[in-house]
């Protein structure tokens, strides 16, 4: 490398262009992008709460169909094999924003659910009783993410359904592990 | 630049400050071209330099509130976007899969006045290492001090003078500089 090679290529290399348009407009996704609802500072971390929270949502679903077939397999002539002892069925609280709160209906459903669940839990086996905590708790660890998220966005109608998706999710467990009917929720519940 | 144009683009960076995005979108149409063209040359693919320009327009938007007019407004975009494409290239497997395959290349003899003709002088800065190439895009296209290449890249200066040094030693043999050595 000499200097007239070096004199040439940073003359070259001065004269490419600084300037090039993209192939796109790239305007209207940007667009889209800073006109979320969650407004400019929380914009990333909004978003990924929502793909996080529906993620588990969907894991959580699929994972609770297998847990109540296991549960009802196990429901058979299935004697109490635990006591209550060490299964911690803890409340999550709500927070539906400034103009919703869960239903009294729903609220008595669920504290009902939850008083049974404990007592329930014994009469599954080990490995049901396991599956269905396990999915309790990743259905109600999104909830308290999708609450902190509401905490900064009360009135995000999209972070409250999914907030209202995780509750129903939770009763269709609790209801499965109770051998109860009842009626899955709707947007009426708050 | 005019007075008045500078007048003009202040006016646009406070109101977009204040979250007016028509503004924005004017500011987003005078600097795009220039965002995405550094883009590009960091990146060396049209795809992802147009994903990295437009990360790079979103994060200025949730930034703008920090920009204090300390720099020109060209300036700081261009920081942005440069974190834009080094954040993407630290998620990008591929790149690391590229940088090894040019470093294997790299060790091999040098091509020395083998061809007889200078190589397209982009096609060469394309195959440099990416810490090589980027000091190279910043300080030798796009002007930029060494202090603010190394700002920009998060690097010491020393490092981006020795990055360029190595750049350029990289061009003089894939070029086939019969001077290079």
């Amino acid at each position: 490398m000499n200097d007239r090679f070096d004199d040439e290529l940073l003359a070259k290399a001065r004269n490419l262009a600084t300037e090039v348009q993209p192939g796109r407009d790239l305007w209207p996704d940007i667009a889209a992008a800073i006109s979320e609802p969650a407004g400019r500072p929380r914009l990333f971390g909004l978003t990924n709460v929502l793909t996080q929270a529906a993620a588990v949502l969907v894991l959580v679903g699929g994972s609770s169909g297998l847990t109540y077939l296991a549960v009802s397999g196990d429901r058979a002539g299935v004697s109490p094999v635990a006591t209550t002892q060490g299964l911690e069925v803890e409340t999550v609280a709500a927070n539906f924003g400034t103009q919703y709160s869960l239903g009294p209906d729903f609220v008595d459903a669920r504290r009902d659910l939850e008083a049974r669940l404990g007592d329930e839990l014994t009469r599954l086996s080990p490995e049901a009783r396991a599956d269905v905590l396990k999915n309790l708790a990743a259905i109600r660890s999104a909830i308290r993410e999708i609450n902190t998220a509401l905490a900064q966005e009360p009135d995000n109608a999209l972070l409250q359904d999914l907030l209202l998706s995780s509750y129903r999710k939770e009763l269709e467990l609790m209801q499965s592990v109770n051998g109860l009917a009842g009626n899955s929720m709707y947007r009426e519940d708050i | 630049m005019t007075h008045a144009v500078v007048n003009e683009e202040e006016l646009l960076i406070r109101r977009a400050q204040k979250a007016d995005q028509r503004a924005f979108e004017q500011l987003y149409r005078r600097y795009v071209g220039k965002v995405y063209g550094l883009c590009l040359r960091m990146t060396c693919n049209p795809a992802e330099a147009e994903d990295c320009a437009q990360e790079a327009f979103i994060q200025a938007w949730t930034k703008l509130g920090n920009f204090r007019g300390d720099s020109g407004f060209g300036t700081w975009i261009h920081k942005v976007a440069v974190n834009a494409v080094l954040g993407r290239m630290r998620k990008s497997r591929r790149e690391q899969d590229r940088i090894r395959a040019v470093a294997e290349d790299m060790d091999g003899p040098p091509s020395v006045g083998d061809s007889g003709g200078m190589r397209d002088l982009e096609q060469a800065m394309n195959e440099l290492p990416s810490g090589a190439r980027h000091v190279f895009v910043l300080t030798t296209v796009y002007g930029y001090s060494h202090e603010e290449a190394g700002d920009m890249l998060g690097i010491a200066v020393g490092t981006s003078k020795a990055q360029l040094h190595r750049a350029k030693r990289l061009l003089a043999q894939q070029l086939g500089t019969a001077g290079a050595a």
